[in-house]
Parts: structure tokens; sequence; C-alpha cells
């Protein structure tokens, strides 16, 4: 049986733990092998303490045996990305600052994850500090997509996704600030869910853009993103923008075919490759004829989304990243001088070339002079589309365009534009924008590369959307898919 | 909108040292995409409300202490720590 644990959604191990027919040890097992053969290929992982995960299998094991089982999760693997603080763990964000960083704390998820009996599996590459759109700016290997590895996996999760679609953890947790769980879903062909903001807490998560930041599940399946969600959500008070009564159940709700779903005027226009509109104009096809109501909205200020985001994404970063000034944390330059000096050496070797750009255009849209025809206005055109966003969504349950226009470039290709990285991020910033919740769904081929939809609701309407997805998952074939390697 | 637009200063007030290469490199990708930014100063805005805040201030928690890392494990993150301590650059000059 340990041949096929790999290829098994989290539901179905579940059962089978539940069942006594497998035990946690096998399966991190089984699993720790297809890591040992594959990881080097795809680099998913930057880190997997062996021993630790075994030890806890075994806890969970011998909890599961004691009639102490916690649930659903008891004893499955749950990987997590390099900026989620899991106690005694390296917590590096993929980057060189923080290299030599292991967390004295875990975050709130990793205590609700501990709590429901998971297994805490590893570390997953990233692009540094979450920016990015293609992992490749890792200070610390590359990540390949499973499904050709000539490409990239997306990102900035693209370590969580390319796990999932390589069959070497059944679920795993991601960050996504502009898209950075949804747009490498989509291209590895797995589900990826970015809450509605203050769902999920974010207490240990490393800040990139606060008022964007939002962590989230990522898996195989429909059925394996609503077990990981439903293990995340609740309130905490260590994050101020963390609401809502504890063990909020996620599971869909209502008829999926009595759903309205708005399609956005002009987002299948320029810049979405024909193939990827062909997959999503066929589901759009496929949720007119289960019987849901489909009618085109108009989000005028679509265009603003961008521009709007890289303001307010990389003014918060500017300031979020300030604390790295090799004093407290992280990397301290070894040529000393004044304490000035020690900072600017020490943030100069430690921070990336993204991370610079990003640091760069921050502090320029929030310097004298600049922060009101630029900061100020992001900030009033974020207003202006959460109100587009509102308003569709209250004539429709969700709204349904593609993730990402295009399917996964090949490694180094848009490595010197940074402009047409941030334009990969087109179809989920608005959802960031206005914390709204938003799923991808995998929902065809485009050649051999997988595409993905992308549905946005009302906050807190995520039992809609997994139902919506659900209905399209049970007619499709791209539910627990893993790329053959 | 980007007229004015100082590498140097810029990069003083990240607290970032640039070499001449990346001064060029950035200064030219920075320029493209404030160029991409331009829409937002065209764009008809409404103005900002109190509820264009983030966060609602009802939200905040007492203020009350919790439990803390304590300075064995805060030290221990440190790049250098002597006694208990985080070791910095000296700051204040000796009295002469």
């Amino acid at each position: 049986m340990g041949e096929v644990l790999h290829t098994l959604s989290a539901g179905e191990l579940g059962r089978r733990l539940a069942a006594g027919t497998l035990t946690s040890r096998a399966l991190c097992e089984a699993l720790i092998t297809r890591f040992k053969a594959l990881n080097e290929t795809v680099g998913a992982f930057t880190h997997l303490d062996q021993a630790d995960v075994l030890a806890q299998a075994d806890a969970s094991d011998a909890r599961r045996k004691a009639g102490q089982g916690r649930g659903p999760l008891e004893g499955i693997p749950v990987a997590i990305k390099d900026n989620i603080a899991v106690k005694g763990q390296p917590l590096t964000c993929s980057s060189k600052m923080l290299a030599p960083l292991v967390s004295p704390y875990d975050s709130h998820v990793a205590e609700r994850l501990r709590a429901a009996g998971a297994i805490l599996y590893g570390r997953l590459n990233m692009d540094e500090f979450a920016m990015g759109s293609s992992t490749e700016n890792s200070a610390i290997r590359k990540t390949f997509n499973p499904w050709d590895l000539a490409r990239i996996p997306g990102g900035s999760s693209g370590g969580s996704a390319a796990a999932l679609a390589a069959g070497l953890v059944p679920l795993s947790l991601g960050s996504d600030t502009g898209g950075s769980i949804r747009q490498p879903a989509s291209h590895c062909g797995v589900v990826g869910l970015k809450p509605t903001y203050g769902l999920i807490s974010r207490f240990g998560l490393v800040a990139f853009a606060s008022s964007l930041d939002q962590i989230g599940p990522m898996a195989r399946s429909i059925e394996d993103c609503e077990l990981l969600l439903n293990a995340l959500a609740s309130a905490d008070a260590r994050d101020m923008t963390c609401f809502g009564p504890a063990d909020r159940a996620f599971a869909p709700s209502g008829d999926a075919k009595k759903l309205r779903i708005g399609i956005p005027k002009g987002f299948l226009g320029k810049g979405v490759a024909p193939e990827v509109a062909a997959a999503v104009n066929a589901a759009v096809a496929f949720y007119r004829a289960q019987g849901c109501a489909i009618s085109e909205v108009e989000l005028p200020s679509s265009d603003l989304a961008v521009p709007t985001y890289y303001v307010v994404a990389t003014a918060e970063a500017s300031s979020n990243l300030g604390r790295y000034d090799g004093v407290r944390y992280g990397h301290r330059s070894a040529s000393a001088g004044t304490p000035v000096e020690m900072m600017t050496a020490s943030r100069s070797e430690g921070f990336g070339p993204e991370v610079k750009r990003r640091i760069l255009l921050g502090t320029f849209v929030l310097s004298a002079g600049y922060a009101d025809a630029y900061y100020v206005r992001a900030l009033r055109a974020r207003a202006k589309i959460r109100g587009e966003y509102l308003a569709a969504l209250a004539g429709v349950d969700m709204l349904l365009t593609p993730t990402v226009p295009t399917p996964a470039f090949k490694v180094g290709e848009k490595a010197s534009d940074p402009l047409q990285l941030y334009l990969e991020d087109i179809f989920t910033i608005p959802a960031n924008l206005a914390g709204l919740p938003a799923l991808s769904v995998p929902c065809g081929k485009s050649g051999h590369l997988p595409v993905g939809f992308h549905l946005v609701g009302a906050p807190l309407s995520e039992a809609k959307l997994l139902a919506a997805g659900r209905l399209f998952e049970a007619a499709h074939g791209f539910a627990h898919q893993q790329a053959a390697l | 909108m980007a007229e004015g637009f100082d590498i140097d200063h810029l990069a003083k007030l990240a607290r970032l040292s640039l070499t001449a290469e990346e001064k060029a490199l950035y200064s030219s990708q920075l320029n493209q995409i404030l160029g991409h930014f331009e829409a937002l100063a065209q764009a008809d805005l409404p103005a900002l409300s109190d509820d264009a805040r983030v966060v609602d201030e009802a939200a905040l928690r007492s203020d009350e202490p919790g439990p803390v890392l304590g300075s064995a494990a805060v030290t221990r993150l440190a790049p250098a720590s002597r006694d208990g301590q985080i070791s910095v650059p000296r700051v204040v000059d000796d009295e002469s």
C-alpha cells in the first residue's frame, strides 16, 4: 500500500487512519521516502526534520490508540510555507536575512494544527518575504512546476503548490497578499483559498503588507481544502484584525445549482491566453447548464487594481521590513562601523533584488511630497474598488474569472521585467484590496499545463465558494490530480 | 508624477546601500513601474472616509500583560549578545 499513499486525499487518509488500516508513522515514512526521491527535482521544501516528523507521527498514533484522537486531521501531515512560525523550526522567508533563524514560538495556525493532531511537516519554499509570482526570488533554491520542470510553479507560495502537485504532502499552508495562494494553485493544478480578511489569525505570519496578508489552505481537492480551513479559522486576540467565533464550520451549504454567478465584463479580453479563456468559458457553460444564473457585471475600476496594489503593498512592506536592521535577529553584517552603517550593510547584504526594489518603491510612495499623489490616492482607489466589488456582489453570489491570464511561464522568462510579473496578479489582487474570500479551482489544461478559474465572493461567503467548487469538481476529473514524476 | 525621483535619497531613507549598477537598474525599473501608476493620477476617486480604515478600533484587545518569550530566547536569536543582553556597535563615544 505504501507506494500509493501519496496519491490519496487527506479525507481518505483520515478515514483509513480512523479505521485503523493505516498509521501516521506508515504515512509519514512513505512521504519521507517520496521526499528523498523527488525534492531535489521539484525543490518544494527548504527543510524537513524527518526525526521530528516521525516523533509527531508516533505521538499521534499513541493518542489514537488511547482513544484521544483529535479529529479529522489527526496524524495527517500539513506542510507549511516558510513565513509561518512553527516553534523549533527554521523561519527564513526564503531570505538570507533570516537564514539562521529558528522560530521560538508557534503561529496561531501552528497551534491550531497541533490542537487538531496534524503533523507539522517541513518548510516550503517561497519568493523572498512572499514578494514574487514565480518563487524565483527565493534566496535558498528554485522550485519547479511538477507538470513541467522547465517552468515556474507560480508564487509566492510556489513550494506549497508544487509539494501538492508532486504528491509530496496531502495538505499545505500558503499566504496570500495579492494572489500568492491562488496563482501557484492555478499553475500547479491544485485548489487554493484566500479566506476573508480577518478569518484566520496572522499571529506568527511574517508581515509583508499587513492590510492584505492572509494565511490560507491549499489542497488537491475542495473537500481537503475545507478540512484544513475548518481547523484554521478561529478568533485570536493576538491579531487585532482577526474576528469570528471559534470553530466556524465551512462545509458547503445550500444548493450550488441555484447560485448566481457574475462574469466581469472584459475580463476574458486582452492578455488572456486563448486556452485559458476556453477552459474558463467551459466552466461558465458548465455552471449555466447546471441551472446557475449567469450574468455580466461591471467593475469599471479594475484597471486601477494593479497600481493600487503595488502602491499599498510596497508602502506597507517598506514599513514592515524596517524591523530587519541586524540588531535583534537575522543577518548582521560583519563590517560593523557605526550603528547606522551596520544596519545599512546588514539590510543591503540580507535582502535580495525584488525585496530591495519593493522597499525602494514603498519608501518613495510614502515620502514627503509624494505620499498624497501615490499612497493616499491608492487608498482612495482601494475604497473605490472595494465599493464596486461589494456592489457587484450584492446582485450575485460570486464572480468568476481566470485565476491567471496565462499558463505557467518558463523559469527565467520574466525575471528581468518586474512589471510583467506584477501583471500576473491582475485577477487575484482585487480580492486582497477588498478583503474578500477567493478560491482557485483547477478547470483544465493548456497543453500539459494546468489552468484554474477564480471565484470571488462577499465577506464570509467561503461556504458558497466551496459549494460551487465542489459542484464543478464532482463533474470533472481535476480533483486529486498529480503530475507524473 | 515621478519627477524629482532621487535614487540616492531613497536608498538613504530605506537604509540600503546600492552599487552604481543597482542604482541604474532600480532607477530605470522604478520609473517604468511608476509610469504604470499614472492611471491613479488620472482616475476620479472618492474622498477617504472613516470606513476606509482597515481596522476597527473596537477590535483592540485590552492591554493586559501576557506571556513573553523571555530574555534567554530573545538573546539566542540575536546576532550578538553578552550577559543576557543584545550587543550592538557603540552608539555613544567615550567622554574625552
